[in-house]
């Protein structure tokens, strides 16, 4: 698989807009603070990778970004408004974390649907992502005549990733998006958010316990570990090398 | 980690429920103690022992029909415990028999143990009292078990709870009309217990049937690959009406709740209980002594255009519970996803009002009634339903399948909205005092109207408020 190249990353940084930017953030539950950054900005066009074992906090970062959950301490920005205060990210955010993502008693096209008409884009918008998506959705999907609740884990899981992509966002949230995928469809997913990185030059974040993975779609991958950030690495060939060398314990 | 949040839910709340469940235990006691004089004076003739019996079987069917309604089905996560070393009969048995630890079994005991001791007791003996106890207790567990099982047919074989209400209302009829009368034989064999107790074995034989129907129930439908295969679908074509296509967001959000009901055997039955509510009506107009108490006609005119419209509302965001962190993410105006919520609660509430208009027949004054209560229910009644449900927290698993899921129906949520239906009340008993009832049940529709005139500064309330519990709502339905 092909590194992604470093000029638009470069182009984006010469411009300086920051995507994402994190101050003071602190998450705790009961005492036991379970996240805190204090300081960490994503650019635009950037692909940021994010690393840990369980408990390390991804996905209450990811929520944190989302809003999903109330921060502490500080706050996350994207496009320079905090997402607590203003619901603007909404508008060129797609993002899935998890099955909460999926209204499950929708067929996926009635899911789509509704989501375009959320979202405000065309038929012919719905019509152009059920062509790009054919072979991401491997005939697994649509026209099955079932209800997102009765397909298995991992079409449920490209129904969420297809869902996010499907505004074609700026900015592109996923949590362990390789997770529970064929390795035909982790392979397409990977080609998917390489084209979209050139193509559309989309800000990601993603998380991942695939190291390998993780390594192919970004060019920055920070490790977290109880709560904190501890490294912040730029991709390069010896990266993967890296990473496992800092989980084998 | 402390996520759970059970007990700091609302501690005013508590201290009002323990209030009111402190006095409640209080009459029943002293009713427990004072049952005989009362009995004697009702009917003087017969000993307040087969008067007592004459009354248990009212008594069985009024605590059946409270169980149905408001008792929440004892759970299980199955799943979780088939592939552990555990005999699967005996998770079977756990699920099925645990409900005989609710607290409500118990409560009427407080009436018939002093009765016992102090009317059975010196009439028999004190040997006859305790059988007494006992075949009171083990029937209210046959009626426990037959409610519990009952309402596990409601969400799984509805035509089974029909046949069910169609056997009682022949017995009913049967005991009307003096064909046969259950409610004196049942009586009679209460009285033959205290004579020969050996006949105690009867109740505790009805008491293991009932227990047996709930174990092998739930013992058929333990793997829960089979429950679902049963029930894979087809999909409907709820997606094409036109018309709501054509109201832009709002049209999209309808159409999606409309789905979400339809889809879900849970929502789904409580459209079948629909004519339950419907029909309140019919029994309080055909009743003489209800007729002209008009305070008591106002609380049937709530339930008939409110009830649906209470389940719908009081239960918004826990039915979508499930995708909660979706429409957080994904939806940008929270004011139209609240203001769209609060009009379908009207709409329906509206249909059932149109429904109960034919019950006019029975008089004006019911329309006038009916009338009033719908404004009260749609200008009042609406908002605090609607603002109560921004503290629902609990996830409501309705994709889940029917068996062994049933959350969400337990009492202290209608407790805690007893006010709101009582306001009603308040508000027409002091006109009705003072000789002018009619005035005092316009007035009962003016504050609905003046609610609905508020709409908008209404409506932020419920807004804020949902921006303020939006977290908690989403961490509780994640738990």
């Amino acid at each position: 698989m092909l590194q992604a190249p470093c000029s638009r990353h470069l182009a984006n940084n010469i411009k300086n807009t920051k995507m994402i930017d994190v101050k003071n953030l602190t998450k705790s539950y009961s005492g036991t603070t379970v996240l805190n950054i204090a300081d960490l900005t994503i650019n635009k066009g950037e692909s940021f990778g994010l690393v840990g074992n369980n408990g390390a906090g991804k996905t209450t970062f990811f929520r944190l970004a989302l809003d999903l959950i109330r921060a502490n301490t500080g706050n996350v920005s994207i496009n320079e408004e905090d997402v607590s205060k203003s619901g603007n990210w909404k508008y060129y955010t797609g993002s899935y974390l998890d099955q909460r993502f999926l209204i499950d008693f929708l067929t996926p096209e009635e899911y789509f649907d509704f989501l375009r008409n959320i979202h405000g884009l065309s038929k012919g918008d719905l019509e152009r992502f059920y062509e790009n998506f054919g072979i991401f959705f491997n005939d697994e999907i649509l026209g099955k005549k079932k209800y997102i609740r009765d397909l298995s884990k991992g079409n449920q899981q490209k129904v969420g990733i297809a869902a996010a992509l499907m505004t074609q966002p700026e900015l592109l949230i996923l949590d362990e998006p390789f997770n529970g995928l064929d390795p035909t469809t982790q392979i397409r997913l990977k080609n998917l958010l390489n084209d979209m990185k050139e193509q559309n030059g989309t800000t990601f974040m993603i998380s991942s316990h695939d190291l390998k993975h993780v390594t192919e779609v970004c060019d920055r991958i920070t490790i977290l570990e109880k709560g904190k950030i501890i490294h912040d690495l730029k991709t390069s060939t010896d990266t993967l090398k890296e990473l496992e060398n800092y989980f084998a314990v | 980690m402390k996520r759970s949040s059970i007990w700091q839910k609302n501690i005013a709340m508590n201290i009002v429920l323990g209030f009111f469940i402190g006095i409640l235990l209080m009459y029943l006691l002293l009713l427990g103690l004072f049952i005989d004089k009362l009995l004697e004076e009702i009917s003087p003739d017969n000993a307040p022992v087969v008067v007592f019996n004459g009354i248990l079987i009212y008594y069985f069917s009024f605590e059946f029909v409270i169980r149905f309604l408001v008792q929440a089905l004892p759970t299980l996560n199955i799943e979780t415990y088939l592939h552990l070393p555990i005999k699967k009969s005996a998770i079977v048995h756990f699920v099925a028999g645990k409900s005989i630890f609710a607290i409500g079994n118990y409560l009427a005991l407080l009436v018939v143990i002093p009765f016992a001791f102090k009317v059975v007791a010196p009439e028999y003996s004190l040997f006859h009292a305790w059988v007494y106890i006992f075949t009171f207790l083990t029937l209210v567990y046959s009626n426990n078990f037959l409610a519990t099982y009952v309402k596990r047919q409601l969400v799984h074989k509805p035509i089974i709870v029909g046949l069910f209400g169609m056997m009682v209302i022949v017995f009913v009829l049967l005991d009307y009309f003096s064909v046969f009368s259950l409610s004196s034989w049942f009586a009679l064999f209460i009285d033959e217990i205290l004579k020969s107790p050996v006949l105690f074995f009867v109740p505790v034989l009805l008491m293991i049937i009932t227990y047996l129907f709930n174990y092998y129930f739930l013992k058929d439908r333990l793997y829960p690959d089979e429950v679902t295969v049963k029930k894979q679908a087809k999909v409907d074509s709820l997606s094409d009406i036109r018309y709501l296509k054509n109201l832009g967001l709002t049209g999209q959000l309808i159409s999606l709740d409309l789905r979400l009901i339809w889809r879900h055997k849970r929502t789904r039955s409580i459209i079948y209980m629909a004519p339950i509510f419907l029909g309140y009506g019919f029994f309080f107009y055909l009743m003489p002594e209800y007729r002209e108490m008009y305070g008591f006609l106002i609380f049937v005119g709530i339930f008939m255009s409110g009830g649906m419209m209470l389940n719908y509302l009081n239960y918004c965001f826990g039915y979508e519970s499930n995708y909660f962190d979706n429409i957080l993410v994904n939806y940008k105006d929270f004011e139209k996803y609240i203001r769209t919520k609060f009009i379908f609660g009207i709409v329906i509430s509206s249909v059932c009002y149109i429904l109960t208009i034919p019950y006019m027949f029975f008089g004006m004054d019911i329309l006038l009634i009916n009338s009033m209560t719908f404004l009260y229910n749609i200008g009042f009644l609406s908002y605090v339903l609607f603002y109560i449900a921004t503290y629902s927290k609990k996830r409501m698993d309705l994709s889940r399948g029917a068996v062994f899921n049933y959350q969400g129906m337990g009492a202290s949520h209608w407790l805690s909205m007893l006010p709101a239906f009582l306001l009603p009340v308040i508000i027409y008993l002091p006109f009705n005092w003072a000789g002018y009832p009619i005035t005092g049940l316009i007035f009962i529709g003016v504050l609905g109207i003046a609610g609905l005139l508020f709409n908008k500064f209404l409506l932020i309330i419920v807004y804020k408020q949902f921006l303020r519990r939006k977290y908690m709502m989403a961490e509780g339905f994640r738990e």
